[in-house]
């Protein structure tokens, strides 16, 4: 399947690394979404509905704890896949976010190997589950 | 005396041991990201600052349970390599702009990842990366630098208080 | 079967099922295994050093001893033959911290480092790996079935899956179960 993706993060240098690690992941790539915090996030997905969801923690406007909060209270947790993409590794954080309803944390730096590792598994369990 | 001046006291008076072990974890956690994710080597190096004044430097300011900054300066000859290797491109199909967002994006996963293993039970909150001359002080702070291929980098972090979390 | 034997600063490319690349004393230096599992070609380079420069006349006379002239050469040829990078599966194996010449213990992870980033301009991610650590390796690509064995030092043959756990662990939270979409 072609899998349509938002990325959420106000670096646009990393935005551009995390498309290259899914294209080259051999996942089947259709639209890719990005946006450089949370409130952008947010009307992205009011226009396109999106399969994955990979986003940053610390960002202007509106952080990913935010962000992820305000996805838990529309559903779309439920439904999409998210990832957690941050130089955060403190361990308050990480079991915040996955108590939030994150799929998955990726803590920076990462290799494009570990990347592509981590949506294997992320987008795998959706699709086991959904079998 | 109120807690948190307690703290920054305290935060004051580092022992040689700490002051060596944070400096090592510096080094250490800067060779790691510069390996990861931008397909450079780092060793440490002894401290030589001449080059700092023409240096392409940033600052992070953080907060949470740790307030402080975090100073990173890089010989602008090194930078086209760092910058192209983590966009997969070549020196020369790398712009400025682009190069200058990498060297903040550096900034922000180092302070992250230093601040995150020296206390991984705090709060952490980083301020966007922002270009600047170096200006950190000498003193109070923790400080290393490193070779790189084709230059050198130097990392300050300079930590102003220390809160109890709540 | 028909070994086919890789030495230092070379590396082969085949087409044929009958044969089967090998490469021997992977110290600090890397070997990149590629396969093309769709027309079955493939190639191994051994190579030494990470970075052409220091003697650019070497590299002319032979691309395979360096990483940044072999490791495009290697990619060169196998798509001539048919391989596609959308397709590879990348292996590598080597890398190992040993005393060279100098006397220094860094030139294994400098060649790892190398191929990364070569890997990575170029545009392919590496399936699996064994590096690092301090023991020789031996290595062997089967052409017919795309299978990869990696030895080291005096142990057995272990097969190196298409696609493995690197060397480096990746920091990631544990795996959350999550329920099914609605």
């Amino acid at each position: 399947m072609a899998y349509s993706v938002l990325i959420v993060d106000d670096s646009p240098v990393m935005r551009s690394f995390i498309r290259r690690v899914m294209r080259l992941s051999g996942f089947e790539l259709g639209e890719c979404w990005e946006a450089s915090n949370g409130e952008e996030a947010l009307s992205e997905l009011k226009e396109h509905a999106v399969d994955v969801i990979l986003t940053d923690i610390n960002m202007p406007k509106m952080n990913g704890e935010e962000f992820l909060r305000r996805l838990e209270e529309m559903g779309t947790l439920r439904s999409v896949p998210t990832l957690v993409i941050s130089t955060d590794a403190t361990k308050n954080r990480i079991l915040r976010m996955l108590s939030l309803g994150a799929d998955g944390y990726m803590t920076k730096p990462f290799s494009p190997e570990s990347l592509r590792e981590e949506l294997e598994r992320v987008l795998g369990a959706r699709n086991a589950s959904r079998a | 005396m109120p807690h948190e001046l307690e703290h920054l006291e305290a935060a004051g008076q580092r022992d040689a041991g700490q002051e060596a072990e944070f400096t090592a974890t510096l080094g250490r956690l800067a060779g790691e990201v510069l390996e990861t994710m931008f397909f450079a080597e780092a060793v440490a190096a002894e401290c030589e600052h001449g080059w700092l004044p023409d240096a392409v430097a940033v600052r992070v300011d953080f907060e949470g349970s740790h307030c402080g900054e975090m100073w990173l300066a890089l010989t602008p000859a090194a930078i086209p390599s760092i910058a192209s290797a983590f966009l997969g491109l070549e020196p020369e199909e790398t712009g400025e702009e682009q190069s200058a967002q990498v060297i903040l994006e550096l900034a922000n996963i180092l302070c992250g990842a230093v601040l995150s293993s020296l206390w991984p039970e705090s709060r952490l909150l980083l301020d966007p990366p922002k270009s600047t001359a170096w200006e950190c002080p000498d003193e109070g702070v923790w400080h290393c630098c490193l070779a790189l291929d084709e230059g050198a980098l130097a990392i300050s972090i300079r930590l102003s208080g220390v809160k109890e979390l709540a | 079967m028909r070994s086919v034997v890789v030495g230092i600063s070379d590396c082969k490319i085949s087409g044929d099922s009958e044969e089967l690349l090998i490469t021997y004393a992977l110290g600090s230096c890397i070997a990149v295994i590629l396969y093309d599992p769709i027309v079955k070609v493939g190639g191994l380079l051994h190579y030494m050093l990470p970075d052409s420069s220091i003697d650019r006349n070497k590299a002319q006379q032979n691309p395979f001893m360096f990483a940044d002239t072999g490791i495009p050469r290697l990619l060169e040829i196998v798509r001539a033959r048919g391989a596609q990078p959308g397709r590879m599966v990348v292996r590598l194996a080597g890398g190992a911290q040993v005393m060279d010449s100098q006397g220094t213990f860094q030139i294994g992870k400098r060649n790892y480092l190398a191929a990364r980033k070569i890997l990575w301009k170029a545009g392919i991610l590496i399936a699996s790996e064994a590096v690092g650590g301090e023991v020789s390796r031996t290595t062997r690509l089967e052409m017919s079935s795309g299978r990869m064995w990696v030895r080291e030092g005096a142990g057995t043959d272990c097969e190196l899956a298409g696609r493995g756990v690197s060397a480096k662990a990746p920091q990631k939270a544990p795996p959350k179960m999550m329920e099914g979409k609605v």
